[in-house]
């Protein structure tokens, strides 16, 4: 099994009982999700329990490109289960993280870890190679995660500490390592079972979305901790090493090219040639380097002198970017930057930043209606007053992790707290909570990026892939397009199987927004992510790789690049169209699981303000009007509830799925080879119509 | 007799047993007036340069390494090391341990069977012969420098270590001294580079450099 450890540990929590499963049993769903969603299938029979509940399983998966040098793939690593963070619904769900811990379990010999039942007291789980030991966790609880990790490092490191090679597992063996052993660890927010609480590893790598550090909190799991000094088989490495660079000379950034003629676009998601630069709005010190994920090329975060703020990138540099939230924000002299201060805060408490993000604008807004603050309707007292510096991030943090007053509220989301309040319906018609899919915040609107928000609802959580964002972003922020719009939608939709004839699904023009063919854009987006990005774990930021300021013609390495890469290290043989079907199978099967969970078409849609509150954000994107590509601003509109509705049914007819109920039928699941799934569903009554 | 005559060269001052090593000649014996030049080793035709301020840690290097010349990827087997901390400062958070093919190399001296030898087909790099080492790890304890250089191979059982390439099975391009290394060629951020110029010997400066120009400036980073 080229690429592929070829067990899965498996430990259960209740029992104390550690075994293992074949992948080879698995390997057909390729890896990392698919893999995850296989196995979730296998092993919790009742699918509609809660999140909470000890019979809820967690997966933390790879890919057989993990560990490896296949450019954008080497490092993250998939996280799934029942989640506690969506709302009124809690999906089984995923979420991704980078780093180191993936790489680190595949060299000590395994493709994945499940974790089943529930501790009867904290417990962390010790892996050296092929030791593994559940054990006490006493002393690391209230502990936050850099704490966590270093305690951890110390223990297994000994008095001689990092630097030199150490011997892991019995001297005799002669296997060593110079590396700390990577750790995936909750901090004092999952323990309180914050619903907003994340998995942190390192310094600045989570796994945010589905609320899994609270779902580790309910299991009593602190750490797993991991340290690896092993192989992964390559079936072709000549090969390997050539794509790679091949991909570094057709697709990657000039270093030495470099100037600020190129900072606008230098990096952009789902983009190859992004040069090594930290995604952080803070004004950074010249005193650091950029730093990256296991084998990636360009890499987005940093570390700093003074070490504040250490590889923290994108939403946790601006969540609390303190000129977005008070007009007249004046720094004072004396206090550490507070967007620096936020970022860290989030990473050790191990907080969701897109749920503060958003949380943040809505506690400000409800204190300027007067009903949120001391002694108000919603007693809160935070301090307002010192919005945007230290003060006020610090004390938030504090109440959400510890749920103090109504922190008790927030930490189980802004939606769940609204609710609580009485607030929920009139706050969602107007948008003040800006909380559209399943209860969680917005990221890209879906009445602009319709992939983005139809992909999101109908599926578990704000997607946060960013496959089309140069779609949008380039000809939004270019003063001169690089191509005609004709010649840019082109470039992706060649690249679209098995839909690739049809350009008109990357028309975002209001005419056709709710048309079969952006039903295909929102199908494709499904089956590739679910395989290429979830399963093979290419890096979202880097792929899909359209388009490629670097690439000659601007076309980036999609469609070549991915199983270029997969072959080299499986020795398998599969075409990009084909990693595609199976990321359809994917997405069946993960549809079928929301079905057992109770999902009814009626569920699938978006906050009211999406459909009431006319949004004043346009990018400018590719449309079709009058027989003619054209650019044009998009995105100021409604969603209309009755035109989704019928996309909702032409999307199900699609799929073959049943679209007076949007169940999945036993025809198309048989024919995907899901027999076993349409059998449970139909048990279950819950097997769509044909 | 201790040496202590001082030479001035480029405003450093390096002392007469430097300037011996980095002529290429080891001298073995105890006084320097009664010593016998009984093995004359030719300095290393190439080196590796790295920049710790520049590198990313992303370790591609070591993947790099242990794929063209075991054909698989390790860490633990990968004949550069980058040891990184998330939570350290800048710059103290990376340092990277690549093979210095020394002038004198200690390794090769404590070598009981002259496993570990002088490759004169490939630029005279210091390299183990596999089949010859008898897994003393007498070379893993005399290098000087941590974490040390010589890498064990515990699934073969026997020391390796960095030939610049020149023995990479696993890829199809000429290694060594005047040929290519893949750490080199894979860096994304062209942090090590080799070069053919005897290093400073003593300390890390001669194998720590700045390998950062403008273009690094331009992106926002120190290049002091």
């Amino acid at each position: 099994m080229n690429g592929y450890a070829g067990k899965i540990l498996r430990i259960n929590l209740t029992t104390q009982e550690v075994s293992t499963l074949n992948t080879a049993d698995y390997e057909p769903w390729g890896g990392g999700h698919g893999i995850g969603s296989a196995i979730f299938w296998d092993l919790v029979p009742y699918k509609n329990i809660s999140g909470f509940d000890p019979g809820n399983v967690i997966t933390i998966m790879t890919s057989p490109l993990t560990g490896t040098m296949a450019i954008g793939a080497g490092a993250r690593t998939e996280v799934q289960g029942i989640g506690v963070q969506s709302y009124p619904f809690e999906w089984f769900t995923r979420s991704g993280l980078g780093g180191r811990f993936g790489p680190m379990l595949k060299y000590a010999g395994w493709d994945g870890v499940v974790i089943e039942g529930k501790a009867s007291a904290p417990v962390w789980v010790d892996i050296r190679d092929q030791a593994v030991q559940i054990r006490d966790a006493a002393s690391l609880w209230g502990k936050d995660t850099q704490e966590t990790q270093e305690i951890i490092w110390q223990e297994i490191g000994g008095q001689n500490g990092y630097g030199d090679w150490l011997s892991v597992g019995p001297e005799e063996t002669g296997r060593r390592s110079t590396q700390r052993p990577a750790i995936l660890c909750i901090g004092p927010a999952g323990e309180n079972l914050c619903r907003v609480a994340s998995i942190i590893h390192d310094a600045g790598n989570g796994s945010g979305q589905g609320g899994f550090g609270a779902v580790w909190g309910s299991k009593h799991l602190k750490a797993i901790s991991v340290i690896g000094t092993g192989t992964i088989t390559v079936a072709d490495p000549k090969a390997l090493i050539e794509a790679r660079i091949w991909a570094m000379e057709n697709f990657m950034f000039a270093l030495e090219d470099y100037d600020t003629s190129k900072a606008m676009w230098a990096t952009m998601p789902s983009n190859l040639r992004s040069f090594p630069l930290p995604l952080v709005t803070w004004t950074r010190s010249k005193q650091s380097r950029p730093q990256a994920c296991m084998g990636c090329q360009a890499g987005c975060r940093s570390r700093f002198d003074p070490a504040r703020g250490n590889e923290s990138s994108c939403k946790e540099s601006y969540y609390y970017t303190p000129s977005w939230l008070v007009k007249d924000y004046a720094p004072s002299g004396d206090e550490p930057d507070p967007q620096i201060l936020a970022a860290d805060l989030a990473q050790k408490y191990g907080i969701n930043v897109a749920e503060l993000e958003t949380g943040i604008l809505y506690l400000r807004d409800l204190n300027k209606l007067g009903v949120l603050g001391p002694g108000k309707q919603i007693d809160c007292d935070l301090p307002f007053n010192r919005l945007g510096h230290s003060e006020f991030i610090e004390r938030l943090i504090e109440m959400i992790t510890y749920r103090k007053g109504v922190g008790d509220d927030m930490a189980d989301g802004f939606t769940r707290a609204a609710a609580r309040w009485g607030r929920l319906e009139e706050d969602q018609k107007t948008g003040m909570l800006n909380n559209c899919y399943w209860g969680l915040a917005m990221h890209y609107d879906p009445r602009g990026s319709l992939e983005w928000g139809y992909g999101s609802i109908l599926g578990d959580r704000d997607i946060n892939e960013h496959s089309f964002c140069p779609l949008y972003m380039i000809p939004t922020m270019a003063a001169q397009k690089p191509l005609s719009a004709e010649a840019f939608v082109k470039l992706f939709s060649d690249r679209m199987p098995p839909f690739q004839n049809d350009p008109l699904m990357l028309d975002y023009s209001d005419d056709n927004m709710y048309s079969e063919h952006i039903c295909k854009l929102v199908a494709w987006h499904r089956y590739y992510t679910r395989f290429w990005i979830h399963s093979a774990l290419f890096c979202d930021f880097q792929f899909p790789d359209f388009f490629n300021w670097a690439a000659q013609g601007y076309r980036g390495i999609t469609g070549e690049g991915e199983p270029k890469f997969f072959n080299a290290v499986t020795g398998k043989n599969i075409s990009y169209a084909e990693g595609i079907e199976i990321g359809r199978k994917i997405w069946n099967l993960d549809h079928a699981i929301w079905t057992l969970q109770g999902r009814h078409r009626n569920d699938v849609r978006f906050a009211d303000y999406i459909y009431d509150t006319p949004n004043d954000f346009a990018f400018t994107m590719p449309v079709y009007k009058n027989g003619q590509w054209q650019y044009e601003p998009v995105g100021r509109r409604l969603i209309d509830r009755e035109q989704f509705e019928a996309f909702k049914t032409r999307y199900y007819e699609l799929e073959g799925w049943d679209s007076e109920s949007g169940w999945p039928t036993r025809s198309t699941l048989e024919a995907l080879g899901l027999s076993r799934v349409a059998d449970e569903l139909e048990s279950n009554g819950n097997l769509g119509a044909e | 007799m201790e040496i202590t005559d001082k030479i001035k060269t480029e405003g450093r001052s390096i002392s007469r047993r430097d300037f011996l090593k980095a002529s290429g000649i080891l001298v073995i014996g105890v006084g320097f007036g009664n010593c016998a030049i009984i093995n004359p080793i030719p300095a290393a035709k190439g080196y590796l340069l790295v920049d710790t301020k520049k590198c990313q840690g992303c370790l591609t290097c070591m993947l790099a390494c242990s794929l063209v010349h075991e054909g698989f990827e390790s860490l633990s087997l990968a004949r550069i090391q980058v040891v990184q901390n998330p939570f350290a400062n800048f710059p103290s958070d990376v340092n990277i341990a690549q093979c210095r093919q020394c002038v004198k190399p200690d390794c090769l001296a404590a070598c009981p069977v002259g496993a570990l030898y002088i490759d004169r087909k490939h630029g005279n790099v210091r390299t183990v012969n596999a089949e010859k080492c008898i897994g003393c790890k007498s070379c893993i304890a005399a290098c000087p420098f941590p974490p040390v250089r010589p890498v064990w191979n515990f699934l073969e059982g026997h020391a390796q270590k960095c030939d610049l390439c020149a023995e990479a099975r696993f890829w199809d391009k000429r290694g060594g001294p005047g040929g290519m290394q893949a750490c080199v060629s894979v860096c994304p951020m062209k942090a090590i580079q080799f070069t053919a110029t005897v290093p400073v010997q003593t300390g890390d400066a001669g194998y720590n450099v700045n390998l950062r120009d403008e273009s690094w400036g331009l992106l926002g980073y120190t290049t002091e």
